[in-house]
């Protein structure tokens, strides 16, 4: 009697746990597919022991050894990820979208989404845990004071062309609805914003826009630059900061906001991101592949490039691992 | 009545010997002159089942999106690098001798030397772009240099370039009909025109030539297939050799040859007459009818010789063998032909043609070889030698044999039997449908053709394991932000199925042209949601990229698959239908299929729902036909269950070789029961008869054995020689045939004498009063 009870209770515990198991695994299958870590992936962030990378269809990854894709609530396209601490995160991208995570990127909420402006969010940067800003596409641009529970809206027209400027005032002045929605698309992308070494921000975009800021990105003063293409990227060395972008185009300065000087790459590819490898190297990935290697003396030379896709950024991960996120997934760097 | 009947054929024919032999020789001679005619003939839409959902579609969109009749010339400069002058030149010359032969379809040439091969990159200001061969090209260093720049600006890496830049590919689609005379594209001269102005011309020791597609592979199988007439000759030889050891007489060894020779002539000549070609699959028609001929001329050989043993004129032995062979070898060919009748059944026009030819050629030897055959015995004089054949022929072996119909024997046969049974039917059920390996299945693995396929598959990033989705739209529909989000999602989710290597669609170009738009950033590789974003992106793509018709109200989703492997295939038409099932709304309709795969996935679709209702009507058919002739139900399932468990026996075999279920394999079952009832109609047709005088079991069936049996087992081994020089065709399908046939002929004989006395045991326990 107590056998054959004992016996019922564990075939019932079996087949539950084999109902449990097999529930799970389709629900994952609806969101986790096994292209994603090598389909888009635009942004690795990495803080301690953490990282995270986000892609195309609202994929999220979590580094755990290996990159592993966990349920995301979106399928907007994701530009960027910051952690501002190990569990503290954010992901942007198209439609607005704004997400957190407070479980290190395990879970994943949606703090904004505004598909109904139909413009993406290319870059976030978190002051501390509770400030921060998010910038994209005609000059999108957002403020959170509260760790993100509001987003507000900012409209910064100090950034706008000279010549935009009068027709904007001329026409607020006839059409009110129409002067709107032509303010929404005068300003320039805004690409990438970062922090420089003295603490003010420096944030670059499309027609050659370089601006930094000392409030917070509350106020900016556009630099008078001397290339008009765009530039997607910007990285902070213990010196200065390098500006990158179209057609192989770098540019470097100490202040970041005084003079800028050239450096000619040998590829006329874009170049999308950078990291810091050491106190003289700045390696640089883009498109058609490229991966280059600046010198603090300012000779470059192409270490490699892959065939049929294109780099957006590189990264390490918690073990120091170098990274690149691309066209065709993560990259592991071979370490030399 | 049936008596009566006979005996009167019987009468008139024989009193008319002469004029009766006199029709057969003008009759032969005329088919023969048909049958030189006859014509090789292997046209794409024979093979595909053109009534199912699939191939509707397929046939629908044929014309916008070209079919699945594709071919692929890969230029191979041997050195490994293609920029030279030579190369070039080669090249050059491949593309314009591809568009000039007739029936390929020009628009759709493609190559580097093709206008619509452009490229486009992004520059400060915008786009700038051209053709990637500009039209100042000269093979200088220079001139060279830029072409490998605008390759890869193109993008074309992996389709019109090998990825390690040693080759280049020129692809064509192919009419169904020549333009020039409007009649249907004849494959087999195309494929011959490929071979000699492609690759004779072409290839040296610098430049390779690579050619697939299926009029290439259609070229190749009929090119092999004339290896068959050297395995004729074999089967010719060998099988005379047997009948000479059966008949001991030179003069009976060559009038059943030669009246089944005419048997084969007439066959082939039948088919021209009916206007067929002869196609690489129905070619084993004329061996098939060789056999069986030959197997039916043994009995009557053999009974003639009993009787003029029994002290019987040569003439009047033929006679009375003609009398008593003309029902069950009139039934049992007859059960033949309409076994391969119900192949009609099968919508699939080469199984057709297979079931019409075979049906033509097994009810021609009811008349050569129940009746010429007889008529020319007549005029014999039968030499003492073949009188004196020995009484006692085996009889110590047919006595010992004649143990199966006890009912201790019965038992152990049955029980055997029965386990057989039981593990063939378990494998059975393992059998795969479709082709299991890769390349093309109708040639071997180290052909020429598939090396070129594996060439090509290695080297370029295209496969030609193409199914294509065919997505139904509204007009304009490409112009809707949530529809060709909708597209892209169902890319993207049959991208992630197994077996699936890579995906195109409108959705997931305009996504990159897109990005394009917005100065080669990879961030904006999205469906804008803006409508004048989204006309920019989809407007840059051309109608003839394959990817939308001119109101993109039809947008294909092609998936490049590994293989085509029957296993590969069914798990992604399952993803598809599942996801067709949630996602087709009045908007969209996602339909399978087109492409080669497609078409296979079709083919496979008809052959695996064909199987059953074939099954049921050959033996429907074999069920009806002894249940007349023995008007017995008992004898009809005795001769049946031996059938059964040797066909399953097969499916178990075709499991264990990794023969797939196919086009070619499909009809070889009915063609096997067809045949193989032949044996226990001629054993039972002799045991029923003492049976029915109440004589028992054992001694009806020793009788049996005594009067067909060498015959019966005379006709196994003959049956299976005739197939079994298919083990060595150059054909992977024919030696397929050969193997499940050759094994059909064999089990179904042994099943014939060992099995059904051990059932006959059983029905007929106790001896009629």
């Amino acid at each position: 009697m107590l056998f054959s009870m004992l016996r019922f209770v564990v075939v019932s515990f079996i087949s539950l746990s084999l109902f449990i198991s097999a529930y799970a695994q389709s629900v994952n299958e609806i969101a986790l597919q096994p292209l994603a870590d090598q389909s888009l992936v635009f942004d690795i962030a990495t803080f301690s022991n953490t990282a995270i990378a986000v892609g195309e269809r609202g994929h999220l990854f979590k580094f755990n050894g290996q990159w592993q894709q966990v349920s995301s609530p979106t399928v907007a396209l994701l530009t960027n990820a910051f952690l501002v601490n190990a569990d503290q995160g954010w992901a942007v991208g198209h439609d607005a979208t704004i997400l957190y995570t407070q479980d290190a990127g395990q879970s994943w909420q949606v703090q904004m989404s505004s598909p109904e402006i139909e413009k993406p969010l290319l870059d976030i940067l978190m002051f501390d845990e509770k400030s921060g800003v998010a910038v994209g596409a005609y000059g999108l641009f957002y403020r959170t004071q509260d760790g993100g529970k509001t987003w507000q809206s900012e409209f910064h027209h100090e950034l706008l062309f000279e010549e935009d400027v009068a027709y904007l005032e001329e026409l607020k002045a006839e059409d009110e609805a129409l002067y709107l929605s032509e303010r929404s698309t005068l300003l320039p992308h805004f690409n990438r914003i970062v922090r420089l070494n003295s603490g003010a921000l420096l944030m670059v975009g499309e027609l050659g826009l370089v601006a930094t800021s000392d409030d917070l990105g509350f106020t900016w003063q556009k630099q008078d630059f001397l290339y008009e293409g765009s530039l997607f990227n910007g990285v902070v060395t213990e010196t200065g900061v390098y500006v990158m972008g179209l057609r192989g185009h770098l540019f470097y300065s100490n202040t970041g906001t005084g003079q800028w000087q050239e450096i000619s790459l040998p590829t006329q590819s874009t170049i999308n991101g950078g990291i810091v490898l050491n106190d003289s190297t700045v390696r640089l990935v883009g498109n058609a592949g490229v991966i280059l290697d600046v010198k603090s003396d300012g000779e470059a030379k192409l270490v490699a490039q892959r065939q049929g896709e294109n780099l957006v950024s590189i990264m390490t991960d918690p073990q120091g691992q170098l990274w690149i996120a691309g066209t065709k997934g993560f990259v592991k760097l071979e370490q030399e | 009545m049936l008596d009566k009947i006979v005996n009167g054929l019987e009468a008139f024919l024989f009193r008319q010997r002469l004029v009766v032999i006199f029709s057969f020789l003008l009759v032969t001679v005329f088919l023969a002159l048909q049958a030189s005619n006859l014509k090789m003939d292997a046209a794409f839409v024979k093979n595909i089942p053109l009534n199912h959902e699939y191939m509707k579609t397929y046939l629908k969109h044929q014309k916008q999106f070209g079919g699945a009749n594709s071919i692929m010339v890969a230029v191979e400069d041997t050195s490994g690098d293609i920029f030279n002058a030579n190369f070039f030149d080669s090249l050059k010359k491949v593309h314009d001798q591809l568009f000039f032969i007739p029936g390929v379809d020009r628009a759709q040439v493609k190559s580097l030397y093709s206008p619509s091969t452009r490229f486009t990159e992004v520059v400060e200001d915008g786009f700038a772009g051209g053709p990637v061969i500009p039209a100042d090209f000269s093979t200088t260093d220079a001139g060279l240099a830029i072409v490998r720049g605008n390759i890869e600006k193109a993008g074309i890496v992996g389709r019109l370039i090998a990825e390690d830049y040693s080759a280049a590919m020129v692809s064509a689609q192919l009419m169904d009909f020549d333009p020039q005379t409007g009649e249907p594209l004849d494959t087999l001269a195309f494929a011959a025109q490929l071979e000699e102005q492609l690759r004779g011309e072409f290839e040296n020791e610098h430049i390779k030539v690579h050619i697939i597609g299926f009029a290439k592979m259609a070229g190749d199988v009929a090119e092999g297939a004339k290896g068959v007439v050297l395995f004729f000759l074999i089967a010719i030889l060998v099988t005379a050799v047997m009948v000479y050891l059966f008949s001991k007489s030179i003069l009976l060894t060559l009038l059943p040859l030669a009246c089944s020779l005419v048997a084969v002539i007439w066959q082939l000549g039948l088919l021209t007459v009916v206007g067929f070609g002869l196609d690489p699959m129905s070619i084993l028609i004329p061996f098939l009818v060789f056999a069986i001929g030959v197997s039916h001329s043994v009995q009557m050989i053999n009974a003639v010789r009993r009787r003029v043993g029994e002290g019987e004129t040569t003439k009047a032995a033929a006679a009375s063998s003609f009398r008593s062979l003309l029902v069950p070898g009139g039934i049992a060919l007859l059960s033949d032909t309409v076994g391969f009748m119900t192949l009609l059944a099968i919508d699939i026009g080469i199984i057709r043609e297979l079931a019409i030819s075979a049906s033509l050629g097994v009810a021609v030897i009811i008349l050569t070889n129940l009746i010429l055959l007889p008529l020319l015995i007549s005029y014999c004089k039968l030499s003492p030698s073949v009188k004196a054949v020995k009484k006692a022929d085996g009889n110590d072996i047919w006595r010992k044999l004649s143990c199966f119909a006890t009912p201790k024997y019965a038992a152990v046969v049955l029980s055997v039997t029965a386990v057989l049974y039981g593990v063939g039917l378990y494998e059975a059920n393992k059998m795969k449908i479709g082709d299991l390996q890769g390349g093309a299945p109708a040639l071997h693995f180290d052909s020429r053709y598939n090396q070129d396929t594996f060439f090509i598959t290695d080297h370029f990033s295209i496969t030609t394991d193409v199914m294509t989705v065919i997505v139904e739209a509204k007009p304009e529909a490409c112009t809707y932000h949530d529809q060709l989000m909708q597209i892209d999602e169902f890319e993207w989710q049959v991208a992630n199925t197994p077996g699936v290597e890579s995906t195109a669609s409108l959705a997931s170009v305009a996504k990159r042209v897109n990005a394009g738009f917005n100065e080669g950033n990879p961030k904006w590789q999205v469906l804008p949601r803006t409508t004048a974003s989204l006309v920019q992106a989809v407007g840059r793509i051309p109608t003839t990229s394959g990817l939308l018709n001119s109101d993109c109200s039809v947008m294909p989703v092609y998936l490049f698959l590994q293989d085509h492997k029957a296993e590969t295939v069914e798990v992604v038409v399952d993803k598809v239908k599942t996801l067709a099932a949630t996602m087709n709304n009045e908007q969209l309709t996602f339909r399978l299929a087109s492409g080669p795969v497609g078409v296979m996935a079709a083919t496979n679709e008809a052959v695996a729902e064909a199987q059953l209702p074939m099954m049921l009507y050959v033996y429907g058919a074999v069920f009806v036909l002894c249940l007349l002739s023995f008007r017995s139900l008992r004898a009809t399932v005795a001769v049946i269950i031996p059938l059964y468990v040797v066909s399953t026996l097969a499916q178990a075999l075709m499991t264990q070789l990794d023969i797939g279920l196919a086009v070619s394999t499909l009809p070889v079952i009915a063609l096997g029961v067809g045949i193989g009832v032949d044996y226990g109609i001629y054993i039972l047709s002799t045991m029923a008869v003492k049976l029915r005088d109440g004589v028992p079991v054992q001694d009806a069936y020793y009788q049996a054995l005594v009067e067909r049996g060498s015959a019966v087992i005379f006709t196994g081994l003959t049956l299976a020689i005739g197939v079994s020089t298919w083990f060595f065709s150059a054909l992977k399908f024919q030696m397929d045939m050969g193997i499940l046939l050759t094994f059909m002929f064999l089990v179904n004989m042994l099943g014939a004498i060992i099995i059904l006395p051990a059932i006959a045991a059983v029905f007929w326990r106790k001896p009629r009063a």
